[in-house]
């Protein structure tokens, strides 16, 4: 917001603004935590603290997450590099095609190298790490890439006249300077992949086990909810640690120069076939799973097919008789829009709040809170807290689209936020001196900007929706599953019809999810466009 | 006697954008030369292409008679110096001077002291572990001096190094960088669009007239004689 001391003559129901998202955090992301942490106390709770079965899944989930953020990290970066820095026909493609895998539901991914694979690569460790790497390849080039693009060559010219090497330079000069991009990148790829759940659920094995996959197992198997209670507390515990020891890393970085740096020509010669070959590589690398999912669905009995497409109106489409496909998808569509309706108005208040002073800021702060809270978490406490007396609201079928609503809540205020610091708050004033009372000023200043970017996510917090698995795989009533608790329950049965339909599910998935994201897209640009043009 | 450093029928340009055809010159030992024209003339470009940041586009580039204009740019002997001290930031003032000793082998002892020799001559001792976060403009430029100067480039390239700074600070500055250039020996181009600055500092001035409206800069023209 231009100037940032909050905007003049503010109508007064601004100071409260806070105070929706506030209710909302309170009750079903904070009531739910302490209900978790009571739990701790019951039962074999405190002993599930210390419990050595706890710490080896803890121990097991920490090594494959290491794995997997150092591989999105060896192939991210150059991504980075080759889609952030240079000037290429169909470089905004290969960009937003980076940002794929990222918006993808993780069942989906993993199905998706299923299909790429075949048996050719055994479940377990090294396909778990493979899809925790592709699904963050995102978070890598985009953080990494977007520091990157503001890197001043210079520093690599300096070091290279004073006599390092193109490898020297870049190892001694450019690497420290991305120090702070890499480290929070690492964080989130890594606290991404130890607290995975539909990944490590159908592609892992004994050895790939998460506290995620542990949780829903004491709740789901073993009917042990102190115990899970406990996980989730030192899940949550170890994933704060690990995020604030990434923003402290990422504050260390030291400051440099930055200045606009136009993207640059691909280089002649060697380098720039390397360029060439890298953006051809990372194309390939986001297209060929999903490609390979979608051939999957057109094949039955080794041969060309819409039977999966047809079979999914029925119920008795590979599954256990649950509900069908299609009734599945129409309710992951109810959730997807309740969730929209939900996230957009808590997230879009919060990102209001940005604009005032005091305690309204600090509600901002807790609205990005759920970033630090495992999905599956979010789910055993949402269930804990409402899933029974005395506040029961299973029956309402609200608790999906609450839970879904708390994970994209984040997402939404990092949309509305900047787009509303980007607009110059003056304009209130102006509209003021015109004779605006202050609501009509709000409105006049804000109001267009607001309209669309409040559209953007609230498809940005559908598509989370469509996609999330860990916290319905707790909340969704067994007879009323969303798409990704339906495919998993697909695979969890044997046969070719099981995952030819389930396959076919995944493709209108990966549809919807990719519709929604460039409906964000093109909303999120606009308004930040015209909040450029007006600032 | 060879010359330190020479330009022959050299063509600069960006890509197949030709900024200036035609350029040959020489800088002999130990002496400073400068180069004052107007923006745009092509003066940044002659110092990156010298350097190799960018290829020439035609013509050759000597290094003691020796023709470098295929080499990579850390083999050329060619030191750099430009407007901001560009620093690097993850460095203190002795790891930055040191930095381009480190590269050729040398000790860290060894770096070390001759770090510590160049911050001494330039009035910068007692900062040799500070941040290069905390140096004032004129501090940072020095040390960015001493770090070009360390690793005794055959040629220091400095591209207008002085114009981001105070009219006080740059008047000193030049004194000071003119006698450290003496000090080391180190031959030197300095770019400059202010004549007296030139002057000041330089033992021979090469003039660039404005560009002609269409057509390359002028700066591959016959220069003027010193």
């Amino acid at each position: 917001m231009g100037g940032g001391d909050g905007p003049l003559n503010a109508p007064r129901w601004l100071g409260w603004a806070w105070a929706i998202p506030a209710a909302f955090l309170a009750a079903f992301l904070v009531y739910p935590v302490i209900v978790l942490g009571a739990r701790v106390g019951l039962g074999d709770g405190w002993s599930g603290l210390t419990a050595a079965s706890t710490w080896q899944v803890a121990g097991l989930a920490a090594v494959q997450a290491l794995a997997s953020t150092i591989l999105a990290l060896v192939v991210g970066i150059p991504m980075a590099n080759v889609v952030s820095r240079y000037r290429y026909r169909g470089r905004a493609l290969a960009q937003a095609m980076v940002t794929v895998p990222f918006v993808l539901p993780t069942v989906v991914v993993a199905l998706a190298f299923r299909s790429l694979l075949g048996s050719g690569v055994p479940q377990g460790f090294a396909l778990v790490v493979v899809a925790h790497a592709y699904v963050n390849l995102a978070v890598v080039a985009r953080i990494v890439g977007a520091q990157w693009a503001q890197h001043d060559d210079r520093y690599e010219n300096v070091a290279r006249t004073l006599g390092a090497t193109r490898w020297q330079a870049f190892v001694t000069v450019t690497l420290p300077g991305l120090r702070g991009a890499i480290a929070s990148s690492a964080a989130v790829v890594f606290v991404f992949s130890f607290t995975s759940l539909g990944i490590v659920l159908l592609l892992g094995d004994s050895t790939t086990r998460t506290l995620e996959s542990q949780i829903l197992r004491q709740t789901s198997v073993l009917l042990d909810f102190p115990g899970a209670a406990a996980t989730a507390v030192i899940q949550l515990v170890l994933v704060t640690g690990v995020l604030l020891a990434g923003a402290m890393a990422g504050r260390r970085s030291p400051r440099r120069t930055m200045r606009p740096v136009a993207l640059r020509p691909v280089p002649a010669g060697l380098s720039g076939i390397v360029v060439r070959v890298a953006v051809a590589t990372t194309v390939i690398i986001v297209i060929a799973p999903v490609a390979a999912l979608l051939l999957d669905s057109l094949r039955a009995g080794g041969a060309w097919s819409t039977a999966w497409w047809s079979a999914m109106g029925s119920v008795d489409a590979g599954t256990t008789r649950i509900g069908s496909p299609l009734g599945a998808l129409g309710m992951s569509l109810g959730y997807a829009l309740v969730t929209a309706v939900i996230a957009s108005i808590v997230g879009g208040l919060a990102a209001v709040a940005v604009l005032s002073r005091g305690r309204a800021r600090v509600v901002a702060l807790l609205a990005i809170a759920p970033l630090g809270v495992s999905a599956a978490t979010l789910g055993l406490g949402t269930l804990l807290a409402f899933g029974r007396g005395p506040i029961d609201l299973r029956g309402t079928g609200l608790l999906v689209p609450i839970a879904h609503a708390l994970v994209a809540v984040p997402l939404v205020v990092a949309v509305v936020a900047p787009a509303l610091r980007a607009t110059d708050s003056r304009r209130l004033a102006v509209a003021a001196s015109l004779g605006a009372r202050p609501t009509r000023a709000f409105v006049t200043a804000y109001g267009s900007v607001l309209r669309v970017v409040m559209l953007a996510s609230a498809a940005l917090a559908g598509a989370v929706s469509l996609g999330e698995f860990g916290a319905a795989s707790f909340l969704a009533r067994a007879g009323n599953p969303t798409v990704p608790v339906q495919i998993v329950r697909l695979l969890s049965r044997p046969g070719e019809e099981s995952y030819g339909v389930a396959a076919a599910l995944a493709v209108v998935l990966v549809a919807l999810t990719l519709a929604l994201v460039l409906l964000v897209d093109r909303f999120g640009m606009s308004a930040l466009q015209r909040s450029a043009r007006t600032a | 006697m060879t010359p330190r450093l020479a330009a022959d029928d050299l063509v600069i340009g960006h890509g197949s954008t030709v900024i200036a055809a035609g350029i040959s010159f020489e800088v002999m030992p130990r002496e400073i030369v400068a180069v004052v024209g107007p923006s745009g003339s092509g003066k940044s470009t002659l110092l990156a292409t010298l350097a190799g940041v960018i290829p020439a586009l035609s013509g050759r580039v000597l290094v003691d008679g020796a023709d470098v204009t295929q080499v990579p740019i850390h083999h050329r002997g060619i030191g750099m110096i430009f407007q901001e001290p560009l620093l690097f930031p993850h460095l203190d003032v002795t790891d930055n001077v040191a930095y381009g000793l480190r590269r050729q082998g040398m000790s860290r002892a060894e770096a070390n002291e001759r770090a510590a020799t160049l911050l001494q001559w330039l009035g910068l001792a007692g900062y040799e572990q500070t941040s290069v976060d905390q140096l004032s403009g004129g501090q940072a430029q020095r040390v960015a001096l001493a770090r070009a100067l360390a690793p005794r480039p055959a040629v220091l390239l400095l591209d207008e190094p002085f114009s981001a700074l105070d009219a006080d600070l740059r008047r000193r500055l030049v004194i000071e960088v003119s006698e450290a250039l003496r000090h080391e020996g180190t031959a030197a181009i300095h770019v400059t669009h202010d004549l007296a600055e030139a002057a000041a500092m330089a033992d021979r001035v090469i003039t660039v007239p404005e560009a002609p409206e269409s057509g390359p800069s002028a700066l591959g023209r016959p220069a003027p004689p010193a």
